[in-house]
């Protein structure tokens, strides 16, 4: 059992580096906004523009917002998970595409078929607090929920890695005392912080 | 004392003493990776989420858009007593202020109509989720008060703990040569999969 524990504690945590990594540079980020992002308020995401063209199709009659918005992504071989962006109107659709490095903005306007294709301009805070921040299973796109479950993995993972810990301490005798002080230290000063915070 | 040893130990009690936060962000993250799942459990329960505890006149003077909003809620916050908890300030509108109180037990939502002058107050129903990731997503030096910055600095802690963590495990891994195979067999497997995230996601 405890070889066991000590190998999974092992292999789980340099398969997982990667993640933890990210999420521990991205915590950073957001806990020093004004550092990374200057005084509030925060300024939008700046874009520029990729490419502009006539729709080459036709929409089809009645289409809600959300089908020209699956049928753009499908013309501009963008499709992924994507969300379109309120008020929704038939006249002027704008769709948010999700992208860890490069996120893209498309706006389509029915009078006159036109199509802009805007790149958010990478800036490393932002991409790793959308890193941070990005989910999965709410879109209807398989490597979304491959994410979404790496993303459970590390959860497990991480409450796994602090039990296995307690208990790999505990196997140590000489390390009783000290871990115990440890442990106490961190568990009264979380217990205080979370009544009185 | 030698180099190993001292990493074996630095290892162990900064995991020991940050237990805590590392199992608090852990099942914090499953309301936020399952949202869909807590808000359609919690609503099929019927029971409205917000309380009113106040409508009536309130004077905050004249509201400017260039003003400082977080100044502009503090009247508010002082009046209910409520100037231990953090607070943001928000403009919902042209004529509506709304002012969030948040400690990890309980929120409170207040609206101000500025032309009106008129306030209204609304207590949240406690949830858990709602106090595991009200715990998650509170950070920030904004605040200045000792303990919120003391909250803040334990963040950078386990955040800095994290980095010395994968270091000081890949450290210790590479001293056991008989797990070098399958260590690089996981390390080599986690930066492939994360990459083609990054790559196509």
């Amino acid at each position: 059992m405890s070889l066991l524990l000590r190998r999974i504690h092992l292999y789980l945590a340099l398969f997982l580096a990667p993640w933890i990594l990210m999420y521990a540079v991205s915590t950073f980020v957001m806990n020093h906004r004004r550092l990374f992002h200057g005084p509030p308020p925060e300024p939008p995401p700046q874009y520029e523009v990729e490419r502009e063209l006539v729709y080459p199709g036709e929409m089809p009659e009645g289409a809600t917002p959300q089908q020209v918005a699956l049928q753009l992504l499908a013309t501009l071989d963008l499709d992924g998970a994507h969300a379109v962006a309120r008020p929704f109107t038939a006249e002027r659709v704008v769709v948010n595409r999700q992208d860890a490095i490069s996120p893209r903005r498309i706006t389509y306007t029915a009078a006159d078929k036109k199509v802009r294709v805007e790149k958010m301009i990478f800036s490393g805070a932002g991409f790793f607090e959308r890193m941070h921040r990005r989910r999965g299973y709410q879109h209807n796109y398989v490597l979304d929920d491959l994410w979404a479950i790496s993303v459970d993995v590390t959860i497990v993972a991480l409450i796994l890695l602090a039990l296995s810990g307690i208990w790999m301490w505990w196997e140590l005798w000489v390390t009783r005392r000290l871990g115990a002080l440890a442990l106490g230290a961190g568990i009264g000063l979380f217990c205080l912080l979370a009544a009185v915070l | 004392m030698k180099f190993p040893h001292i990493n074996r130990r630095t290892h162990l009690y900064l995991g020991l003493f940050l237990t805590p936060w590392v199992l608090m962000y852990g099942v914090s993250s499953i309301p936020f990776a399952h949202n869909d799942y807590f808000e359609e459990r919690d609503k099929a329960l019927g029971v409205p989420l917000w309380t009113k505890t106040f409508d009536g006149p309130f004077d905050l003077g004249p509201v400017t858009e260039s003003g400082s909003l977080k100044q502009l809620g503090e009247p508010v916050v002082r009046q209910f007593k409520l100037e231990d908890s953090s607070y943001g300030v928000y403009r919902q509108g042209p004529n509506q202020i709304n002012i969030y109180v948040h400690t990890f037990w309980k929120s409170t939502q207040f609206k101000y109509f500025i032309d009106e002058k008129r306030l209204t107050a609304e207590d949240r129903r406690f949830r858990w989720e709602h106090f595991l990731t009200g715990m998650h997503a509170r950070g920030g030096f904004e605040d200045g008060r000792f303990l919120h910055t003391l909250w803040a600095v334990l963040i950078d802690a386990v955040c800095l703990a994290f980095l010395a963590w994968i270091a000081s495990g890949i450290y210790m891994w590479w001293s056991l040569p008989g797990l070098r195979k399958w260590g690089w067999v996981a390390v080599l497997a986690g930066i492939g999969s994360f990459s083609i995230f990054l790559y196509r996601l």
